[in-house]
């Protein structure tokens, strides 16, 4: 039951589009100067990948793709560059040409290392026997919906999931206390030093 | 095309462009947003999985899905303390670059 409204022919042609996207973004991410330009290429990429998701049966995650990352963790962004304003003459001078290449060098490596696993793993050997690109295979028509999900979620994964809420809420206070601004403490502790240092 | 070696092949290209990213900028908040990158790419080879094994997995049908939503949950607790992190260091030296980490001390 995959899929009913998409025939596979522009699912395939969806998947293309959304793929070609999300790559062009994430380039174009890496390599703007200014950060304002990268979160927003950056909330189109995610945009892709909830596509991605969404074709892959992952309604519920897709949504929350959105909402999470482009909803929140972008809004985070984009208030800090906010808040901090860099102007042109803040913005640190990029790499030379060498560490360009370098870092280039070791991304390729990565990426052949990757499509060597893939390319030698049993999933294309037996494509490569069939002879034509198999279907997704068949699931239950609630697949990934947000029913299903939850169930599945709240019965076998729930003592994850209350970790998952132990380690945000541990982010949250770590953040609220690093970003606190304190006045009077490092005044006084560099005296103390001083002090300890001229008794000894 | 729409298949899973596609996928995992779509999936290393986005992490391999996020390692570029993290290795060869200065500026954090591209760092950052290279970090980010790097985990949607697993997020998708993640759904990919989950989708094709949904009927015979061991994590059941959803494994893969609620993978990711915890990688979802980690990404959003990570972006929060390293945007702090990155605020302090703007208002201890005034700049943005990681070269200014490299000494360690306040």
């Amino acid at each position: 039951m995959e899929n009913e409204l998409l025939n596979p022919g522009m699912e395939h042609l969806f998947f293309g589009i959304t793929a070609v996207l999300a790559t062009v973004s994430s380039l174009l991410v890496v390599t703007r100067r200014n950060p304002i330009y990268s979160a927003l290429f950056l909330i189109v990429m995610f945009a892709a990948v909830s596509v991605i998701f969404m074709l892959l049966d992952a309604t519920f995650l897709g949504f929350m793709q959105l909402l999470v990352y482009a909803g929140a963790i972008m809004v985070l962004y984009l208030f800090v560059i906010m808040l901090i304003n860099p102007r042109e003459g803040d913005l640190p001078e990029e790499t030379g040409t060498v560490e360009k290449a370098f870092a280039a060098g070791v991304a390729l490596m990565v990426f052949s290392l990757l499509s060597f696993a893939i390319s030698n793993s049993d999933v294309v050997a037996t494509i490569a026997a069939q002879g034509s690109i198999p279907a997704l295979p068949e699931v239950h028509a609630s697949h990934g919906a947000i029913a299903s999900f939850g169930l599945e979620l709240f019965q076998n994964h729930l003592l994850v999931f209350e970790l998952t809420s132990i380690l945000i809420l541990v982010g949250i206070i770590g953040a609220v206390h690093l970003a606190m601004r304190r006045r009077t403490a490092e005044p006084t502790s560099s005296s103390e030093e001083g002090v300890v240092t001229s008794d000894v | 095309m729409f298949s899973l070696p596609t996928l995992l092949y779509l999936s290393a290209l986005l992490f391999s462009i996020g390692t570029y990213g993290v290795l060869a900028r200065r500026n954090i908040l591209i760092v950052l947003m290279s970090l980010e990158l790097m985990l949607n790419a697993v997020n998708i080879a993640l759904v990919g999985f989950g989708r094709v094994h949904a009927l015979t997995a061991f994590s059941g049908e959803h494994g893969g899905q609620i993978f990711t939503l915890m990688v979802l949950a980690v990404a959003a607790a990570e972006a929060a303390i390293g945007l702090s992190l990155l605020l302090v260091i703007w208002r201890r030296w005034a700049s943005i670059d990681v070269r200014e980490l490299c000494r360690l001390n306040g």
